[in-house]
């Protein structure tokens, strides 16, 4: 059940300002402390929301990652990538 | 007697404040929160009780429940950063918010409860055109609508009915209006948003559907359409249409005095007499 820790770290970007900035500004640092699967760890770095989704990944938590712009995530790339998990 | 003088369908759309800041009063989003704010002042309501569903702001995946009621002081929101809205503090009435979850539990309805929480824009956004001053004290009552399971329509209908009975059991004068917070069909995040959007209407014909019966005071067939399928396929948030049929169970349907829908946003906006 890590996806917890994909779902709760999309909150924490929310949440923690602090988290966003080292978000926006390194993430695999930012990442480093969370537990979470090497599968996981890839598809958030790759800003790959489809596999983050078809994990199980909550889309209104995923979104925050496109909010603000992080992992190389925009709306209109969020949005491309997103609808190709339909 | 506390009584239910009206109750209320409202949208909660986050980027609705910054577009109004940006497009001015006459907007039509502007015009139609106008529309059924005159509808509230009309009934002179001393209390709000609202019918939502939180997108795991208030509650999260380590807690979830299917229904539950703040019994608190106050409470802040939005805590979810919508743009152009202030954190408010929020009245509330917590001696009646743990009458009407006293009165649930007695009927069945398992109720959770939280004595200290924060909003979301869902709860927030209505108000921050409504009652921008935070006059009203506001009881939320979240109704678990994106998460399956959900609840079934059936049984929101009979939470509404329950709330109902307690507010009429309340000993105090109290004017009581219900609203009910959310979309009929709407994609937020998820695989069937509109291309470069952070949203779409994956099933416009529901909407449509929904507005009619709502319309024609046909709570009955509504409650029977609005199974968990359907309030999936319109969308991840489809399931807000529970708030409104619990908001329904409130007056005992009947017809509105309008339903006016936002097609290309998925939802409307509606007033009812109490009943």
């Amino acid at each position: 059940m890590s996806v917890f820790a994909v779902n709760y770290l999309c909150r924490e970007l929310l949440r923690d300002h602090a988290f966003r900035a080292a978000m926006k500004s390194d993430p695999a640092s930012a990442l480093a402390k969370c537990d979470l699967t090497a599968e996981e760890r890839e598809a958030l770095l790759a800003g790959d929301v489809a596999s983050l989704y078809r994990m199980g990944t909550n889309a209104f938590l995923m979104g925050y990652l496109a909010r603000f712009e992080v992992c190389g995530l925009t709306m209109p790339l969020y949005s491309e990538r997103i609808r190709t998990a339909a | 007697m506390a009584e239910i003088v009206g109750a209320l369908g409202v949208p909660h759309t986050p980027f609705f404040p910054s577009l109004v800041e940006r497009e001015g009063p006459e907007c039509e989003t502007a015009k139609l929160f106008r529309k059924v704010t005159v509808e509230m002042e009309s009934m002179r309501p001393d209390l709000i009780v609202m019918f939502d569903t939180d997108h795991l702001n208030t509650f999260f995946l380590d807690n979830l429940p299917v229904f539950a009621i703040g019994v608190a002081d106050t409470f802040k929101g939005p805590n979810d950063e919508p743009r152009s809205v202030p954190v408010y503090t929020i009245k509330s009435r917590p001696d009646v918010a743990a009458h009407i979850r006293g009165a649930a539990v007695h009927a069945g309805f398992d109720v959770a409860m939280s004595q200290q929480f924060t909003v979301d824009h869902s709860v927030v956004v209505p108000l921050h055109f409504m009652t921008p001053k935070m006059h009203i004290p506001v009881i939320p009552i979240f109704v678990s609508g994106h998460i399956p399971p959900l609840p079934s329509a059936r049984r929101c209908y009979e939470l509404g009915a329950v709330v109902r009975k307690a507010v009429e059991r309340w000993p105090d004068k109290l004017r009581v209006v219900v609203m009910g917070s959310g979309s009929f069909s709407l994609e937020v995040f998820g695989p069937r948003i509109a291309p470069g959007k952070s949203d779409g209407v994956p099933d416009p014909a529901w909407v449509t559907r929904v507005c009619k019966l709502l319309e024609q005071g046909d709570t009955q067939t509504l409650i029977q359409e609005a199974t968990e399928s359907q309030l999936l396929r319109a969308g991840n948030v489809g399931g807000e249409l529970l708030d409104w049929i619990a908001m329904l169970g409130t007056i005992g349907g009947g017809r509105p005095n309008f339903v006016t829908p936002q097609m290309e946003q998925g939802h409307a906006y509606a007033a009812w007499n109490g009943g």
